[in-house]
């Protein structure tokens, strides 16, 4: 009874150690937790694995815009969009991702200005997930 | 029946200690001239301690909310008033009012804002695009006046003569198409559509959209 029992356990321990290191060192191991993104959401990294290829839209006020930005970034928000507009038409270029934020996770902003260039027929729109305090908090 | 919910209200309070409020949720329709939308939310004390509301958070900067005090003995009553600013905004707005108070600091009440924005002018798209090489197609934007909007369209011109357009009225009144066409679509190019209406009369509103060639 004992040596069945036994020769399982040896091969589910053998099976075990190949298994830990897969998981821990494997270059396209699957990750732990999945972040959990809302439709039209991308993360930081993914924003930034992108490099030259995003224009950066901030959806936040003018001042705010003015104290610090993500370098690059162009203002596009609802308050002033008559005129930040053409602006932005002018900056862009089909083809290119455009990833939006505001100042934070809770705000809409950045929804609303991805949710108007989408109307407008603009594609591969994204809003940055975190918002600028993602931005801020990256190491 | 009143009564009913009335004493539910009052012991849920009692029992969680927390705010009983009038309606957390309300909808507005705008009106032509509005600009903004005030939004007062009831509430009163129903427990046995006094009650801080610790922090009111809106979800868009376009939204403020005003609070006269922040301590409520039991059995005060205050209101929350949230101002939502429209800034360009159109059609159906949902603003959130997060309320934390010291009663349940890690539950906050989640009061809601939902505004029907009238769009007297809409303009879809507001721009048009041609890549360098395609076809010269002519493009249209489609301009849809609101069914009691007294708006016409007087006009509309391209800032650039390269970029043709051209007005046509599909429903007298109420729908336009202006349609854009490049003289040729061989080098970038850019043009801005002016828009122009007769409303309201003593200062006629203009608006604006885009064609490029990229």
């Amino acid at each position: 009874m004992g040596g069945p029992v036994r020769q399982a356990m040896v091969i589910l321990l053998a099976a075990l150690i190949p298994a830990s290191l897969t998981a821990a060192f494997h270059p396209r191991r699957p990750a732990w937790s999945q972040e959990i993104l809302a439709p039209g959401e991308e993360t930081l990294p993914t924003a930034l694995a992108w490099g030259e290829s995003v224009l950066w839209v901030d959806a936040r006020s003018a001042d705010e815009y003015g104290v610090e930005h993500v370098p690059g970034a162009i203002l596009l928000n609802m308050e002033g969009w008559d005129a930040l507009f053409p602006k932005f038409l002018d900056r862009w270029n089909p083809g290119k991702k455009i990833v939006v934020y505001c100042s934070a996770a809770t705000c809409e902003l950045s929804r609303e200005v991805a949710e108007r260039l989408r109307k407008n027929g603009i594609s591969s729109v994204f809003v940055l997930k975190g918002g600028w305090e993602a931005w801020k908090s990256r190491k | 029946m009143k009564l009913i919910v009335f004493l539910l209200c009052l012991f849920a309070g009692s029992a969680f200690g927390q705010l009983a409020w009038s309606t957390t949720e309300q909808t507005f329709n705008s009106k032509q001239q509005d600009k903004e939308v005030v939004a007062k939310y009831k509430f009163t004390n129903t427990g046995a301690k006094p009650i801080k509301i610790e922090n009111v958070r809106t979800s868009c900067g376009c939204t403020t909310a005003a609070l006269s005090k922040t301590d409520y003995a039991p059995g005060e009553s205050g209101e929350i008033e949230a101002k939502f600013t429209f800034s360009g905004r159109t059609g159906k707005q949902e603003k959130a009012i997060m309320v934390t108070t010291s009663a349940d600091p890690q539950a906050p009440t989640v009061l809601k804002l939902h505004v029907n924005i009238q769009e007297p002018i809409k303009i879809e798209p507001e721009f048009v695009l041609w890549q360098v090489g395609e076809t010269a197609d002519p493009k249209d934007i489609h301009i849809a006046i609101a069914e009691d909007a007294p708006v016409k369209i007087v006009s509309v011109t391209s800032d650039n003569p390269a970029m043709k357009v051209k007005l046509t009225e599909v429903k007298p009144g109420k729908e336009y198409e202006a349609r854009v066409t490049p003289d040729s679509v061989a080098q970038p190019a850019a043009a801005t559509l002016i828009i122009r209406t007769d409303y309201p009369p003593d200062n006629p509103q203009t608006k604006f959209a885009y064609a490029r060639i990229k």
